[in-house]
């Protein structure tokens, strides 16, 4: 590229800078600076190429620019939304750290007293009923981080997260109840049979909310 | 370059020469911009102003859609394809315009002794 040539972009790039300058930031805006600058920055060579120096070439091109000021406010509302989005998702993404926080707290409150009881000598049942905190803690882990915004996948919604907690939810709690089961009949089949009811329902609930969910992958 | 009405007259059938333009191939904003000067013998200039403005809408009900190109040598164009849906628009639209050009030379230019009994 010529110096002249990066002389055109830079003014270009200023003139447009200006244009929207104090306007929000949102990817429409972006995108459409970008547009603009390439366009204008054609049209400025095209001058050139007749035969005007940089300077006319610019103005020209500046000038049959028309009124952009529709264009700017159009991008100044989508910018004002752009910020109220923002802090949407960072209200999101503090109850979804939160979250995150206590449910792996939870997990290990119940992971503890598990092993504290069952060192204390108490009975297996009462040893395996503390472990309905690790099922409590499992469903907001769940819940937590699908809600989460990463830097590849946006966000769930949140009534959606809220059946995938309730699903994690239900597979632990048949588990939970299998085991519990299992230690106050002391018969595998009964234990067998109650971890049968719920684990079908976890399952069911999971591969429909499997089978229907909406791409989250972020483009580009 | 015509007069002020003669440009708003142009002008409020912007969203027709676009879609004219794009049901030849697709364009991108600059290319777009020369070819309306090149089809009006340039006698028509159509501000950017206007141009990017009739993209955002066309856009929004879907009558075109955007793609950027790959040129690597500073920046890329954003090109626009027309859609089905904005194909039909057209036709549509050239149906509205002949019959809208036949009224309005009656109207402006016919007398009542033009008018078959």
């Amino acid at each position: 590229m010529s110096k002249n040539e990066s002389l055109i972009e830079k003014k270009v790039k200023a003139y447009i800078d200006n244009l929207f300058s104090g306007v929000g930031e949102s990817q429409q805006l972006f995108d459409l600076k970008e547009e603009l600058a390439i366009n204008m920055k054609e049209k400025a060579q095209d001058y050139k190429a007749r035969g005007m120096n940089d300077e006319q070439a610019f103005k020209e091109a500046a000038i049959s620019m028309g009124d952009l000021s529709g264009l700017v406010d159009d991008m100044r509302r989508l910018g004002q939304d752009t910020a109220r989005l923002a802090i949407n998702t960072t209200m999101t993404a503090r109850i979804s750290t939160a979250g995150i926080i206590a449910g792996v707290l939870l997990v290990l409150f119940g992971v503890f007293t598990v092993a504290m009881l069952y060192y204390m000598g108490v009975d297996a049942v009462g040893t395996t009923g503390t472990g309905i905190f690790i099922v409590a803690g499992g469903a907001i882990i769940t819940y937590s981080v699908l809600t989460r915004e990463t830097r590849r996948k946006y966000a769930m919604n949140r009534i959606r997260a809220a059946f995938y907690g309730l699903a994690a939810g239900i597979l632990l709690f048949s588990i939970f109840t299998a085991v519990i089961t299992r230690f106050a009949t002391g018969e595998m089949f009964i234990a067998i049979g109650s971890l049968m009811v719920f684990f079908l329902v976890g399952i069911g609930l999971l591969l429909f909310l499997l089978l229907t969910g909406t791409d989250r992958r972020k483009k580009g | 370059m015509g007069t002020t009405i003669s440009n708003d007259l142009i002008r409020g059938h912007t969203d027709t020469v676009i879609l004219n333009i794009l049901s030849q191939g697709d364009n991108y904003g600059y290319g777009i911009y020369k070819r309306i000067i090149e089809l009006s013998d340039g006698q028509y200039e159509l501000k950017e102003a206007t141009l990017y403005t009739a993209f955002r809408r066309l856009e929004k009900e879907g009558s075109i859609v955007s793609y950027w190109g790959d040129e690597s040598q500073g920046g890329r164009r954003k090109y626009y394809r027309i859609t089905d849906s904005g194909s039909k628009i057209y036709v549509q639209n050239k149906k509205d315009w002949d019959f809208a050009k036949g009224i309005l030379d009656k109207l402006i230019k016919g007398g009542l002794e033009d008018v078959k009994e």
